[in-house]
């Protein structure tokens, strides 16, 4: 590879999680150099997601784009990330201003990228300005040297990102894969659509292969390759025990055999992660019409045991396979199928291997009105070699289909018919959208830009008025802030509704997942425990995405001892062997309570990004109508046993008003109120005022009330 | 006269079977219904770890009061990803 710009360093070493070093490279002046960390910024804003938003917050401006040179794409670990001792510690972020919502926008992936980004000597990686030709970035701790290399000629990423990423850890290999190297690429899907992903690319020696996890939500790989970055490779080969070369080994040994422990125990008789992965909750989900189909429209379906866990267990996965994404993690639900030969698409006959399917890709085919399993995983794999989020894209599909369902879109628009349930039409459009042709290249744009234009379309061919079109189609457009909602029906669980409204980078699950325990558990029956929910999950969560850590270990096997708790769902008794991890590394002395405070600058810091952004008012945290509650007759007829109890409990005594048509009306009236009342409710909460502005006050106190932070609050007259 | 128990994860996969239907005796508790289950299936390892008790999708308590044709599940908590 032609060796564009070289730089030589020595690697930092680990002490206590951190190196207390950001590489920064600049695509466009091809500067490469090393930040220093002041040694306050760690303890101000922890690591991972802190670290990007803190970057975001300095060095872009309101008018930044996704494309724009300032931009910054930042991925980073933790300082908790890289300990083989405690499970799940593989994870990092990429950070950035999202193409969807131009806003800062995180998405976390596992894999070992991450965990040698650190053993390499840097805390994060932060990648600014433009190329005007595609090159590699190679970090090799071992030869200490970062380089920018020219792209191969007979090597292309837009010929296939798994493949592409293959190459070139095998070439920086030498021939041999090796664990001591991991991978970030992204290929064609991520030039023309806005919801590109990164490919984490690591070696699974007990499956000998290259593996692949996705940094899939926001469009983080749109923004590496419009930086004119196609990978990433990253080379150490220190010894990966005791990585972040703790301040109290024993501590941490302790708190990770505590952990491990509860998972060995509980996770078999539990969700059974380690046997199905996240696949293993479609059928959970289908059975509270959480399951999305046909574009949200209903939540269960009668087809839809053919995608349940047992399917893929059965015929495709490899079973008995020990599959953490990283060193250590004993819930190891990363699952994977080999051998599978691709039967549709434009490589059809060809054997390839796929890494997944999670619940989430799952859930993508089904909104499309799809329940073949060997299509979840053609399209599980097709759209990680194109690197397309598979979330937005079967949302942004689904939402096309209804568009042409009913009558909003004709095949004049589209070039052919785009219904639900139609494999090959999926086929087509996502061979569009890679490509950026014909109606594909609308839909790559994502719903936000995607329903203008066909507003647009309708109105002129109709002679309704745009504005008119766009208000309805509104309504079942599923998105907010941009970005399309990920794979939970939510017409049933307000918490859910706030935890996707309220969600800072737009509506994905991973700051508030309440639907179970507000639907199903009844645990937040009041507009207070909502709001006291919907503040203290997305702290936690915000936690794990700053430390380096994946979240499963700790939410998805509850731990027994949480019955004793007042608040069970918290699975505090797990939690304690986190914070326990965390001093143990760290050196801090920190509680639980430390942490969420920790987790609420991050937090707000985000939140003044999106005021900045213009995405951080309550209008931005709005949601469509079909998140609150059936659009249309049909999806109220699915359902009219449940929303005529609902109506007669909130009507408290009232009669029902005599049509169908006209009780789906005032519950819709009744769902809005509801979900205006629980604004009011968090942001009461969170120190915001009642259009969703921080108070001066609330910002002071956790020390980001800079110059910039000011200026801001003043024009919202905070 | 039955009530029945729908089946989840590795019960069902165990049992290899998606719902089973028990007949509804005088004064029957979900608790009897579990007890039940766990006699006719002793492999099926619901007591090792917390789950939730669901009637007709409704959340209910091993105390619940059955009547006949109502579907009770043992579920596990979920936590979200």
């Amino acid at each position: 590879m032609k060796v564009i710009k070289q730089f030589e360093y020595k690697p930092a070493d680990v002490v206590g999680g951190y190196t207390d070093r950001i590489l920064r490279v600049d695509m466009g002046t091809r500067e490469i150099k090393i930040q220093q960390l002041p040694a306050d910024f760690k303890t101000k804003y922890t690591g991972g997601r802190g670290y990007a938003i803190k970057l975001i917050w300095d060095e872009t401006r309101a008018e930044t784009r996704y494309d724009s040179p300032e931009n910054i794409l930042i991925m980073a670990n933790g300082p908790l990330g890289n300990e083989p001792g405690f499970p799940g510690t593989g994870k990092f972020i990429a950070g950035t201003i999202s193409p969807l919502t131009d806003t800062f926008i995180d998405s976390n992936v596992g894999g070992h990228f991450g965990p040698l980004l650190k053993l390499a000597g840097f805390d994060a990686l932060a990648i600014s300005g433009k190329s005007d030709e595609d090159l590699i970035l190679i970090i090799d701790a071992d030869a200490g040297s970062v380089s920018l290399t020219a792209v191969d000629k007979d090597s292309q990423p837009d010929e296939g990102a798994l493949s592409f990423g293959e190459k070139l850890l095998k070439e920086a290999g030498k021939g041999i894969f090796s664990d001591n190297l991991a991978a970030v690429v992204a290929g064609e899907g991520a030039v023309n659509a806005r919801f590109g992903i990164l490919n984490s690319l690591y070696y699974d020696r007990r499956r000998n292969r290259i593996r692949s996890k996705q940094a899939g939500r926001g469009g983080t790989g749109t923004v590496m390759r419009a930086k004119g970055l196609s990978g990433v490779v990253v080379k150490s080969s220190r010894p990966k025990a005791n990585g972040n070369n703790a301040i109290d080994k024993n501590l941490v040994r302790e708190a990770g055999t505590k952990l491990k422990d509860t998972i060995n125990k509980y996770d078999p008789v539990q969700l059974n992660l380690e046997a199905w992965g996240t696949t293993g909750l479609s059928e959970y989900m289908n059975k509270f019409h959480i399951l999305p189909i046909n574009n949200y429209q209903y939540g269960q379906s009668p087809a839809a045991p053919g995608i349940f866990a047992g399917v893929f267990l059965d015929k495709y996965f490899s079973k008995k396979m020990p599959d953490g994404c990283y060193y250590g993690c004993n819930l190891a639900c990363a699952k994977g199928v080999e051998n599978f030969v691709l039967q549709g698409g434009p490589r059809a006959g060809k054997t390839v291997s796929v890494d997944g399917p999670e619940y989430e890709t799952v859930g993508a085919v089904t909104n499309m009105g799809i329940f073949d399993p060997q299509f979840v995983l053609e399209y599980n794999w097709y759209c990680d070699e194109y690197s397309l989020d598979t979330i937005s894209t079967g949302v942004v599909i689904g939402f096309f289909m209804e568009c042409f369902e009913r009558g909003y879109l004709s095949t004049e628009d589209t070039g052919y018919e785009l219904r639900f349930g139609n494999i090959e039409s999926v086929e087509k459009i996502l061979r569009e959208i890679v490509h950026g042709r014909g109606f594909g290249k609308i839909a790559g744009q994502g719903i936000a830009r995607g329903k203008k234009w066909v507003a647009q379309k309708y109105a002129a061919r109709t002679g309704v008025s745009e504005e008119s079109v766009l208000l309805e189609i509104n309504k079942f457009a599923m998105e907010a802030k941009g970005l399309e909602f990920s794979m939970y029906v939510t017409k049933e669980s307000l918490a859910q509704q706030g935890g996707y409204g309220f969600s800072l980078k737009g509506p994905q699950h991973d700051e508030a997942w309440l639907i179970f325990i507000d639907q199903v558990h009844k645990e937040l029956p009041t507009f207070e425990l909502k709001a006291s929910a919907l503040k203290w999950f997305p702290l936690i969560r915000t936690w794990f995405n700053a430390t380096g850590l994946c979240k499963l270990p700790w939410i998805d096997v509850r731990n027994p001892e949480a019955a004793k708790t007042s608040e069970p769902a918290k699975n505090i008794p797990s939690l304690a062997y986190y914070v326990d991890y965390l001093n143990g590394t760290t050196g801090s002395k920190k509680t639980l309570q430390d942490v969420l405070d920790d987790s609420e600058r991050l937090q707000l810091l985000q939140k003044l990004i999106n005021l900045r952004q213009g995405k951080g008012t309550r209008s931005s945290d709005q949601i469509p109508w079909r998140a609150v509650g059936p659009v249309y007759m049909n999806e109220y007829h699915a359902r009219t046993e449940y929303y005529e109890e609902w109506l007669k409990q909130n009507l408290k005594g009232a009669a029902l008003p005599p049509t169908d048509e006209e009780r789906h009306k005032l519950l819709m009236k009744k769902r809005l109120e509801a979900f205006s009342e629980l604004c009011d409710h968090v942001y009461a909460r969170k120190g915001y005022n009642s259009e969703a502005v921080p108070r001066r006050e609330t910002v002071k106190k956790f020390d980001l009330l800079d110059e910039q932070a000011d200026r801001l609050l003043s024009r919202f007259g905070e | 006269m039955d009530v029945f128990i729908e089946l989840f994860g590795l019960p069902k996969e165990i049992i290899k079977s998606e719902r089973i239907s028990l007949p509804l005796t005088g004064g029957m508790v979900v608790r009897d219904a579990f007890s039940y289950l766990k006699n006719r299936y002793p492999a099926v390892p619901l007591e090792q770890a917390p789950f939730l008790v669901t009637v007709n999708s409704e959340i209910a308590s091993m105390d619940s009061l059955l009547k006949a044709g109502d579907t009770v599940c043992f579920l596990p908590h979920i936590g979200g990803g």
